[in-house]
């Protein structure tokens, strides 16, 4: 059974939060819309670039640790493992780092790993967990890196 | 001589207003069904008794937001050489479905690299909504070419 309070969160729990492949029209699509520099959205212009081709936005390569993220929560309610009450309300993120471009076709490896815990003077039912969460290529090396910050319930006192 | 902006044009202490961006509900579902399928992104009535206490925006949706219009606003006229990442963002306030939002930067730190042909340009970003409270702030660095 996953922790189910802040108080059951454990320092150093590491989560694999599966794999996710970008393909060239997902990628243009989102930066069409977000990030619409050359080298995200003309494959003609990417090629004249300092990239050599189409790369995803850095924004694009963080929304999907935040989808596989969630399918992770998901597949946990379902199998009744249903891990930190989650308030799913984060106050933002610290050290977002884009390492390598990440290029059509590349599957990415996502996780998280519990890094810190804090108490929250202001909101008493409520803690804070930080966790690094990382995105790997397929030889392993470091594409995207961040710290992330989430509220999680903490266990309530026995009255 | 082109028109870009280039390090030279980011001293310390210069600022830039960017946006406005103009948040509807589709596209708050939109986004967070893609990428952040939570309730209170999702699902209005879920939203009233969730922490936020209403429909919002994905963190994430706000800072691709941003990122568009810093894009508009700094990135496609500068000569850029890409980003690296964010030293930290702080969502301080919900994004709701109907507000305007727009972006303010300021440089806050500006080194020529020993290159000689690039810079790096730290902005501070100051995300407002149409009540000017403050929904997201972000330290930006980028990587600029020098003129």
């Amino acid at each position: 059974m996953n922790p189910q309070y802040w108080e059951d969160v454990e320092i150093g729990t590491r989560r694999e939060l599966g794999d996710y492949t970008f393909i060239e029209a997902e990628i243009i699509a989102f930066a069409r819309k977000y990030d619409p520099q050359a080298f995200h959205i003309d494959p003609i212009a990417a090629k004249e670039s300092m990239f050599g081709g189409i790369v995803a936005s850095g924004w694009h390569t963080a929304a999907i640790w935040m989808k596989l993220a969630i399918a992770g929560r998901q597949r946990d309610r379902e199998s009744g493992n249903t891990g930190p009450m989650r308030s799913g309300v984060s106050p933002g993120f610290e050290d977002m780092k884009w390492l390598k471009p990440v290029r059509p076709g590349m599957t990415l490896t996502y996780s998280s790993q519990v890094t810190g815990k804090t108490e929250l003077r202001s909101r008493p039912a409520l803690g804070l967990v930080k966790t690094l969460n990382e995105a790997r290529d397929e030889s392993g090396e470091l594409v995207m890196s961040f710290i992330g910050k989430g509220f999680i319930q903490r266990r309530p006192k026995e009255s | 001589m082109s028109d870009l902006l280039h390090f030279e044009d980011f001293p310390v202490g210069r600022k830039f207003a960017c946006g406005p961006y103009e948040v509807t509900k589709e596209e708050i579902f939109e986004f967070a069904g893609a990428f952040d399928p939570q309730p209170h992104h999702l699902d209005e009535e879920a939203a009233k008794k969730s922490m936020l206490g209403g429909l919002s925006a994905s963190g994430w949706h706000v800072c691709a937001m941003t990122m568009r219009m810093f894009a508009d606003g700094i990135i496609l006229k500068t000569a850029n050489r890409g980003g690296a990442g964010a030293r930290e963002a702080c969502w301080m306030k919900p994004v709701r479905p109907g507000d305007v939002l727009r972006l303010e930067v300021e440089v806050v730190d500006a080194k020529a690299s020993q290159s000689k042909h690039i810079g790096f340009v730290t902005f501070d970003c100051r995300v407002f909504n149409q009540r000017e409270q403050v929904a997201l702030v972000s330290m930006t660095p980028i990587v600029a070419r020098r003129a």
